[in-house]
């Protein structure tokens, strides 16, 4: 793994002839646009919200006045149950997917890493899922998980009346799966970067002191690979988090509420009931949370660099 | 100057004097056939005019989403709307539907549509003699069957034995429930039944509602908002548990599904019997796509304890508030086209289900399809949903609730109905029409 | 050791080739399925089991082009004889073609968007990604982590005040709306991975330019730019692609005249029997871009998923 070598010049040096723009205003005219124009499109949207989150309001009839409630919103949201059943469900998607792609993409790139013809060609190729839109590959798999003209069932030998999207104990695995089936390229595309890096003589030594695969794998490649691997659980655990395009193109949430993870709930709230208020508070939940795993993320992202 | 270039400006040119020169007008409906018949009416309407008329559809599950969406931020990106019955209500108070009244005296709109549709699809609030939409599609529930299995000599005998009396077209819903279980037969690859589980928008209510209505049950009360006791009363509860029952008789895979769900398995030979709207059965008569035209028979709603009923569909076509003069005026022109009776038995000869009363009675409609006939029938006995604006709020928790007792199973009719009528209560309360 | 067991090591190596192989086909089938039903006939695409082996037509593919309506009587063998290769097409499947659909102006929408839209987003982020590699900035990793952080908000989230504020702006269903939250989506991305590309390139040559004369803009201008240019191009393809398969705005920000095609693809159900040749022609059409771009970009893939953080 190579890591950029980060040099700053010094701002001023003196002897040097310059007749353009000074260096302050270069940098004020190249750095400031970007963050003006960021805390507009995000910043100031996101102060409406929080003040439309202690209201009562509807997006669907702007005309009525803005009725103050306070955290009247915040409180109804987690006191239902309903909400720390959506809670609860997402967790579970995100806790079962980012297992399931870590293991097989970890198997994979444990597979790839060796000597082979056409090597990156099939990387590539694996890679593919993962550069798609969620919201096609939602809708394909869609086909694909149909029990009778679907092609899972008959590849796994099920028969032809064994529902996954209409079935609420498996519409979540289904959507479990095609999430592996997208995403588990990534964490192979990681671990493959971090396996690679490994200095083959580590493991010329062990082979020399005739240690088990096992022994070698604990103490040579995880360890080393680990770093990798959790920048990959942290970066899907928070994609998956945030999760709709895939779920809501596949089931649309269903059947019931089994795969209605929370931007599904929080957009059927905003934008078919149009309560703005209750949602922007509920948006407001979520965004706290995001928040609290993106800076875990960002923190480690910093770490890895600076290695 | 390089060919990319010149194309590029060709491009442009064309854009710009195509949007200042052609009279053009949108129509938003739902993704069905009927929006196609409209659009192959619409041909015709260019033909004689030059205005040229664009069918925009997108599909039944977010048609009113989008829609709402749109009216929502005042947009102008269609300049009619064929809006759903229930959605005059939301329309006319939000500010986003254009009033007709003024049109319909000088057109006699009212005296030429039944009476049914024009107080379904047009009126807001009811008896109010304000108007909002020009009926555009009469639409109900009804049923496609096999006849060429309900009319096979051996089946008939079997039924007969089983049953004890003569296998037909159902008279009531428990002989429905009867001729669903006996056509059920998973392992030969035959199902009973397909009913409307769908999540999104309103497909799992329109298909209790019939059962809802026929047993007596009740969705409230639209005049003076009750709820409590009448959505969660012992018929709606049993025809909840009726409708159930009905569910296990459907194909497999059968959770989420709608019109198009219903069409397909009906096509492939594996149902016995289908309900969907009229409005989606032109598809069954495409014998490219239903190899089992000539053995397909249509049928209207059956009897319930409390009589016969229909859930209501069809829809009105509204004129965009928020849209300039200009293209208002373009719209006036087309409705007032649109209404002519020639050109409402146009209408009906590409497939559109007319409201206008003269065409509806002709002899030339009733024969024109195989379930025009039922389609009639039908008309005589429909029920809504609620039409007041928050009808959209109301369905919300009704399809949660009742999808999570049906498909999910989870928990009984009856927690699942209190939980409605809760919900509801409090929505009404809300939106000020209780205390 | 490893000279003893060297044949043993081939086999397992073989076996481990083989093994590869065998998930890359598994990982492919579903590809491979959407590209093949969209040319599959009707029955075929819904026939139970699957059609796996299949005489290729282009129906769905028309369809997906087309409008259409159910055909009530036969047409006309001297009509017949007047119509395109596609109205043929089409009447063999009992349907005839009223107009072209939506799904071209769709996908001229995404394209647009797309490309304007990575245009800025490169641009601002460039310049920017230059100021922070080169220059002091007082709270410099503050400033980057709230670039970042801007990435990493839920879009469901953001969207209902971008909404108001839109509706209030008249921005709803525009182009310009369209591309500004476009390119704030692909911004951060932008900086990031472009600070790393800037930061690769030493800081002599500019100090070297600089000693001879040029200005600092100069120095940026034609010593650092012609230097990133290969990281500018893997930056616009990947903002391109995030870009491209962005569902969530576009479903609620462009809800009619500029929706770009992944919205627009699922409502293809048809009109009364879900088509899915159809659908899966538009979204094979859709999906040829991304397949030929992930091929261009494999060397950068690492880099862009990781913000620039890994660079190999």
């Amino acid at each position: 793994m190579a890591v950029g070598v980060h040099k700053e010049a010094t701002n001023s040096q003196p002897g040097l002839a310059r007749t353009g723009l000074s260096d302050l205003s270069i940098r004020n005219l190249f750095i400031i646009p970007t963050i003006a124009f960021l805390a507009c499109m995000n910043i100031f949207p996101l102060i409406w919200s929080l003040f439309l989150s202690f209201h009562e309001w509807r997006a669907n009839l702007p005309d009525e006045k803005a009725v103050y409630v306070g955290i009247q919103h915040y409180r109804d949201i987690l006191n239902d149950p309903a909400f720390w059943q959506t809670f609860s469900l997402t967790a579970q998607y995100v806790l079962y997917a980012v297992v399931g792609e870590l293991v097989v993409g970890f198997g994979v790139a444990l597979l790839l890493n060796r000597e082979m013809k056409a090597k990156g060609v099939i990387t590539t190729l694996l890679l593919l899922p993962m550069m798609m839109s969620p919201a096609v590959v939602g809708l394909f798999w869609k086909l694909l998980w149909n029990p009778g003209w679907g092609i899972v069932n008959p590849i796994f030998g099920l028969a032809n009346d064994y529902a996954w999207l209409s079935d609420a104990n498996r519409a979540l695995w289904a959507v479990v799966i095609t999430d592996i089936w997208m995403w588990a390229p990534f964490v192979m595309l990681l671990s493959l970067a971090g396996l690679s890096a490994i200095p083959k003589h580590l493991y010329e030594a062990a082979e020399i002191d005739r240690a088990s695969w096992w022994f070698t794998f604990r103490n040579i490649t995880l360890p080393l690979v680990t770093p990798l691997l959790l920048i990959a659980i942290i970066f899907r655990t928070m994609e998956n988090f945030k999760q709709f395009d895939m779920i809501f193109t596949m089931t649309g949430g269903g059947p019931g509420t089994s795969t209605e993870v929370h931007s599904i709930r929080l957009y059927r709230m905003a934008f078919q009931s149009w309560d703005t208020g209750k949602s922007s508070a509920f948006a407001y939940i979520l965004l706290i949370m995001v928040i609290g795993i993106s800076m875990i993320y960002i923190k480690y992202l910093n770490k890895i660099k600076e290695r | 100057m390089n060919l990319l270039k010149k194309l590029t400006l060709g491009i442009l040119a064309l854009t710009i004097s195509s949007a200042l020169y052609a009279q053009k007008l949108t129509i938003f409906w739902a993704e069905w056939d009927p929006a196609n018949q409209l659009q192959e009416l619409a041909e015709m309407y260019t033909e004689e005019t030059g205005v040229d008329v664009v069918v925009e559809t997108t599909p039944w599950p977010d048609f009113q989403t989008k829609t709402f969406t749109e009216f929502a931020a005042k947009g102008s990106s269609f300049d009619m709307v064929v809006g759903d019955s229930q959605w005059v209500g939301a329309g006319v108070k939000g500010g986003h539907y254009v009033k007709l009244n003024d049109f319909f005296k000088e057109h006699k709109v009212a005296e030429t549509m039944t009476a049914g549709t024009v107080a379904a699809y047009a009126e807001y609030p009811q008896g109010s003699k304000n108007y909002y939409a020009i009926p555009t599609e009469g639409d109900a529930d009804g049923w496609a069957y096999r006849k060429d299995w309900f009319e096979d000599p051996k089946e008939m005998a079997n039924f007969q034995k089983k049953y004890g009396y003569k296998l037909d077209v159902p008279e009531t819903w428990a002989q429905l429930k009867d001729i669903a279980e006996f056509f059920h037969r998973p392992d030969e690859g035959r199902y009973g039944v397909t009913v409307y589980t769908g999540k999104g928008y309103d497909a799992l209510t329109m298909g209790i509602e019939n059962v809802i209505f026929a047993f007596g049950g009740s969705l409230g009360d639209y005049a003076t908002y009750k709820v409590e006791g009448l959505v969660n009363s012992k018929e709606t509860i049993a025809a909840v548990e009726y409708y159930k029952e009905l569910y296990q008789f459907t194909p497999p895979d059968w959770g989420d599904t709608f019109f198009a769900e219903a069409n397909q398995v009906f096509t492939q030979g594996k149902v016995a019997m289908s309900m969907n709207y009229f409005a989606f059965f032109p598809a069954l008569t495409n014998k490219k796509v239903n190899p089992h035209v000539a053995g397909t028979g249509y049928f209207s709603n059956p009897k319930g304890p409390a009589g016969r009923f229909a859930a209501l569909g069809g829809q009105g076509m509204s004129i965009n508030s928020y849209i300039s003069d200009s293209q208002k005026k373009l719209s006036y022109d087309f409705l007032a086209w649109f209404v002519k009776e020639e050109n409402q038995r146009k209408w009906a000869e590409v497939g559109g289900f007319t409201c206008n009363k003269a065409v509806l009675e002709s002899e030339a409609f009733l024969n024109a399809t195989p379930f025009n006939a039922a389609f009639k029938e039908t008309m005589f006995m429909v029920k809504d949903f609620w039409a007041i604006p928050e009808f959209a709020d109301l369905l919300e928790p009704i399809q949660r609730n009742m999808h999570q007792y049906i498909v999910a199973d989870q928990g009984t009719a009856k927690e699942g109905l209190d939980n409605v009528a809760r919900e509801w209560k409090e929505i009404l309360k809300k939106a000020g029409y209780t205390n | 050791m490893a000279a003893v067991v060297s044949k043993n090591n081939k086999l397992y190596n073989q076996l481990m080739v083989a093994t590869v192989l065998v998930v890359t086909f598994i990982m492919l089938v579903p590809i491979y399925w959407i590209a093949s039903t969209s040319f599959k006939s009707y029955n075929d695409s819904v026939s139970i089991p699957p059609t796996v082996f299949f005489e290729p037509e282009m129906t769905g593919v028309v369809k997906v082009f087309t409008k259409r309506t159910i055909l009530r009587k036969d047409p006309s063998p001297a009509k017949l004889a007047k119509s395109a290769w596609y109205e043929k097409i089409i009447f063999k499947a009992g349907e005839k073609v009223l107009r072209a659909s939506a799904f071209p102006s769709r996908l001229w929408n995404s394209i647009v968007i797309c490309v304007v839209s990575t245009a800025i987003a490169l641009m601002m982020g460039t310049f920017a990604a230059y100021a922070f590699s080169r220059f002091k900035i007082f709270g410099k990793d503050d400033w980057l982590f709230f670039i970042l952080s801007q990435k990493m908000l839920p879009p469901m989230v953001v969207i209902i005040p971008i909404f108001l504020m839109y509706r209030t702006l008249g921005l709803i269903d525009s182009y310009s709306g369209m591309i500004l939250i476009y390119t704030a989506m692909n911004l951060p991305f932008a900086v990031w991975l472009m600070k790393g590309f800037v930061d690769e390139i030493p800081i002599e040559y500019e100090e070297a330019a600089m000693i001879d004369g040029y200005t600092r803009f100069q120095a940026f201008w034609k010593i650092v730019l012609p230097q990133s240019v290969t990281g500018m191009a893997a930056t616009s393809v990947f903002c391109f692609i995030t870009a491209w398969n962005e569902f969530a705005l576009a479903l609620i920000l462009a809800p009619r005249n500029v929706q770009t095609a992944p919205p627009f693809i699922p409502s293809q159900v048809g009109s009364g029997i879900p088509d899915w040749t159809a659908i899966a022609a538009g979204a094979t059409i859709f999906l040829i871009p991304v397949m030929i771009f992930t091929f261009l970009l494999r060397k950068h893939l690492l880099r862009g998923v990781t913000f620039g953080a890994i660079r190999k």
